[in-house]
């Protein structure tokens, strides 16, 4: 089906009136687009995934969608990266950099002799502010074939349908595009956004079982009907990020924000803005600090009240990015409503406590078990202190593995080997190793918590 | 291969048709004597056989049911036995619970009389009734009682009776043996979502039992009761189970007196020891695991932990080496008076010591249930179990277990699962907080903010006419 769209769409492309310009713009256009690919190593398999990406700077600097990695994967499992021009079978090497929080991009750089055949999107950009596209102007962008394909290029056309904030000025075109992460541009060329990820089209299914039509929805995860308008992506091509952890990571410590529905705004007499209710506020967060509570709802940051999005849950991206776009140590002025008050709140924003996929991980190979270090995100979900948490976390267990045979499963709670407990991940780490490397070891005991419970584990070595 | 374990419970009246998978329950009216099997040649004849089949009753049940955001009538037949000349009937917890508004009784003469509840135990699935017997006097109805046998002298490979109404079909007799007296399982939803099995070990027995045998007894040759026939493997072959007379006996009495059973509760969570013994250094047959202890439970307050070997209660030593063991000793733990104080004799690493435990009323997490007519609105209390289990800071709360579509609280966007913690402001700490406000909501019809928890995120809601 995808294919018969990509044909009818080249046809349209072919027979359009502009056909001529368009064809030379895309030649030259298509010099800021790459597709990249890298594995994923785990502890069982090396698995590979492929993304398109732009080309930024003079340097080969490539920005990724936020799609472009799963958030769970540590950075060091990410191998191999290799940047592919279109249409070409092989790639070179490429190195990557990082995620920028506030805009979830990836940043990938190339070699530098990729570098002096790509020129940067920015090439194309309009001087001064770039042109917001009316409803009904004609757009056009371009889509990547596969790998096996050598990623040829290819043109999509549409034509703008709507433009809305959610939070970021989106653009959505009638029909898809560009391929997720790839450059949109208007008749005359001029960049005028990059597409995002597609979302779900709802159909209704008929066959001849069932007629009256199952809804089913198809997403598009190859091309993408909605782009991130030009001047919110140019204004932060600056952020590649410092290391791949993409630290410095501000924090403000208000977890599970749930926006304020229309109703509830109008019930509370906020009609014409939104809301945040924050379910927890963190321990020794900078929130908590400032003096926050447990369901307050945020109405204002600096001042300015949350303004009113469609839909409703767009508020909360809108605060989570408020704070990713500062730095740790920035004040954040927030208004909030507790009970019937509103209190002004001034918290200076700290730096992100250990991340899951920072924390440390070791593989025992025999055992059939992956360990890591119990970070804070392990004391928020467990709903413990943080002066509570000692042990380590199972990240992994081998299939059929000891570990697998005793009940162990990932993410339970390791507070006891032999009868003795485990404090700090390298303590764990050192006692588990011992066990793994001692070959005349049959059995070692474990005491798990998986959710409220506890529970003794035998594990048989032989 | 998975196999569920079932109630052999509902069926609404239609012969042999599946209501809802575990909603299959039967009743058995009394059975004649022809229809005893003729090739069985003590049972055909026996006097106290005839005699049981006297006292087996059906059990025609309406009970009220909120998990879809109104009042709802559900109507399920279940079997019983009568044990008593003052109109006592035994059946299954989940064949009668106390959201049951209508009870009638079919007595083996086949005229019907209507019944009470006296009390219900889901942790042993054992329901007591009490048929009117001013009606029976009235009407000059007639039946027998049943006698409990011993089921602690049942051995594996005696022939047992299973009495009951598989599939509506009443008056069925099946024969079968013990399998094995004491068998192992608890499920914590087992009893229409209430907790089973902790206290008790089962009977198995390969008598054929199909869904709708609920509530009927187990009999041995001579017509006594050593049973109460209740679950059974779906998709098995002759996998039936049943709770043994000695504990149905106890249950009674308590049952009899007090209208339920009352049971102590420390909060622990035991394990079998079966192959821990060297690991722990300890002789075999000796000691029972403790797995886990419950947060903030009399147990925990204790000092005590998972990993935490516990030797003796009151100086009488216990063993848990294998799982058939731990309902025993639970149920040891469970008999003592509520508020008594224990002496745990608990092994920890190489050290032996002594705590004293104060236990509490067991609770269910299964809380109190109503619902909210005008809001479309099936709730149930939050219950200290359930804070417990699932790690909330109290028991302040109700569970939405189920709306009307189209009703304010469905429009609203509450949804089954989300905890509500406060309406207009105001802590919902009862059930009392809510159908207060829903009162005034149907005196005077006006949008309330309620405050609800869906997997610990906080979100607002708008309840409105």
């Amino acid at each position: 089906m995808k294919r018969l769209l990509v044909a009818s769409i080249l046809i349209l492309g072919a027979g359009a009136a502009r056909a001529a310009d368009l064809t030379a713009l895309w030649a030259e256009r298509l010099k800021c687009v790459v597709a990249v690919d890298y594995f994923t190593e785990t502890e069982s398999e090396r698995r590979m995934t492929t993304a398109y990406g732009v080309a930024i700077d003079a340097k080969g600097t490539i920005v990724l969608p936020p799609s472009a990695v799963d958030a769970r994967t540590a950075p060091r499992q990410l191998r191999d990266f290799k940047v592919y021009l279109p249409g070409e079978a092989s790639g070179s090497d490429a190195a990557y950099l990082g995620q920028d929080v506030y805009t979830g991009w990836h940043f990938v750089r190339a070699d530098a002799a990729t570098a002096s055949r790509l020129t940067p999107v920015t090439a194309w950009a309009a001087r001064g502010p770039s042109p917001v596209p009316s409803l009904a102007d004609p757009v056009w962008g371009i889509g990547l074939r596969s790998k096996d394909e050598d990623f040829t290029p290819y043109v999509l056309q549409s034509h703008v349908a709507l433009v809305e904030e959610l939070p970021q000025k989106t653009a959505i075109a009638q029909e898809e595009v560009a391929g997720p992460g790839l450059p949109v541009f208007n008749a005359s060329g001029v960049f005028v956004g990059l597409a995002a990820s597609s979302f779900g089209q709802t159909f209704l299914q008929f066959t001849r079982l069932d007629r009256s039509g199952t809804p089913i929805i198809l997403v598009n995860v190859e091309e993408s009907s909605a782009f991130v308008l030009a001047d919110e992506v140019l204004a932060n091509l600056g952020r590649v990020p410092k290391s791949v952890s993409g630290r410095p990571l501000a924090w403000l410590g208000a977890y599970g924000l749930e926006p304020m529905e229309r109703e509830v705004a109008n019930f509370l007499k906020l009609s014409s803005q939104s809301g945040a209710v924050v379910s927890e506020v963190l321990e020794d967060s900078p929130a908590e600090k400032a003096g926050m509570k447990d369901h307050d709802i945020i109405l204002a940051i600096d001042g300015r009240p949350l303004p009113r999005f469609r839909p409703d849950r767009v508020v909360t991206d809108y605060v989570d990015r408020e704070v990713e776009r500062r730095k740790p140590g920035d004040a954040m002025a927030l208004t909030v409503l507790r009970g019937g008050d509103r209190l002004e709140i001034r918290a200076v924003l700290g730096e992100e406590p250990k991340l899951i996929r920072e924390a440390e991980r070791k593989y025992l190979e025999r055992i059939g078990l992956t360990i890591r270090e119990f970070v804070y995100g392990d004391a928020v979900a467990r709903r413990i202190k943080t002066g509570e948490a000692t042990g380590v976390m199972v990240h992994y267990v081998k299939p059929n593995s000891p570990a697998a045979l005793a009940g162990l499963q990932a993410e339970d709670w390791i507070k006891e080997v032999d009868g003795a407990p485990v404090h700090a991940f390298s303590e764990a780490s050192v006692r588990l190793g011992t066990i793994e490397a001692d070959t005349h070891r049959t059995e070692f005991v474990l005491l798990v918590s998986h959710g409220s419970d506890t529970a003794i584990l035998r594990v048989k070595l032989r | 291969m998975e196999i569920l374990i079932v109630n052999l419970s509902p069926a609404r009246s239609t012969l042999g048709r599946f209501a809802r998978a575990g909603r299959l329950r039967a009743g058995l009216a009394a059975l004649v004597a022809l229809a005893v099997p003729t090739a069985v040649p003590a049972a055909g004849v026996s006097r106290g056989f005839s005699r049981l089949l006297d006292a087996v009753v059906r059990i025609d049940v309406r009970e009220v049911a909120f998990d879809e955001g109104a009042r709802r009538f559900e109507a399920s037949i279940g079997s019983g036995v009568v044990l008593s000349d003052d109109g006592l009937v035994l059946t299954n917890a989940h064949v009668a619970s106390p959201r049951a508004v209508e009870i009638g009784i079919t007595l083996s003469s086949l005229e019907r009389v209507d019944a009470k509840l006296v009390g219900w135990d889901h942790w042993t699935d054992l329901a007591l009734l009490r048929i009117d017997m001013e009606g029976v006097r009235r009407r000059g109805l007639k039946f027998t009682h049943a006698e409990f046998g011993d089921s602690d002298k049942l051995f594996p490979g005696q022939t047992v009776y299973a009495v009951g109404t598989p599939y509506g079909l009443t008056r069925t007799v099946t024969r079968g043996i013990i399998s094995n007296t004491r068998v192992y399982f608890e499920a914590d939803h087992g009893v229409n979502g209430y907790e089973t099995g902790l206290f008790n070990t089962w009977l198995q027995t390969d008598a054929a039992i199909n869904p709708g045998n609920s509530g009927g007894p187990l009999v041995s040759d001579d017509g006594r009761v050593v049973g109460i026939t209740s679950r059974g493997y779906m998709g098995a072959n002759n996998l039936g189970f049943a709770i043994p007379a000695n504990t149905a006996r106890r249950i009674v009495s308590d049952l009899v007196r007090a209208g339920a059973v009352t049971r102590s509760y420390i909060g622990i969570v035991p394990g079998a020891l079966q192959d821990l013994e060297g690991f722990y250094a300890l002789a075999l047959d000796t000691g029972m695991l403790i797995n886990s202890v419950d947060p903030g439970s009399p147990a925990a307050r204790a000092g005590l932990q998972g990993g935490d070997i516990l030797l003796a209660i009151n100086g009488q030593p216990v063993d848990g080496r294998y799982p058939e063991q731990l309902p025993p000793i639970q149920n040891l733990i469970a008999s003592q008076p509520v508020g008594s104080s224990l002496a745990f004799t608990v092994k920890r690493g190489g050290a032996t010591s002594t705590v004293k435990v104060v236990t509490e009323r067991l609770e269910s997490s299964i809380g109190e249930e109503w619902v909210l007519d005008r809001w479309g609105l099936g709730v149930r209390k939050v219950s200290r179990a359930y804070a417990r289990e699932h790690q909330l800071t109290d028991d302040t709360g109700v569970i939405v277990i189920g709306v009307q579509p189209g009703y304010p609280a469905d429009v609203a966007g509450l949804q089954p699962g989300d905890i509500v913690m406060k309406i207009n402001r105001k802590p919902v700490g009862s059930l009392d907080v809510v159908k207060e406000a829903h009162e005034a909501y149907a005196r005077k019809p006006e949008a309330m903010l309620f405050e609800a928890e869906r997997s610990r995120r906080v979100s607002l809601f708008i309840v409105k006419p």
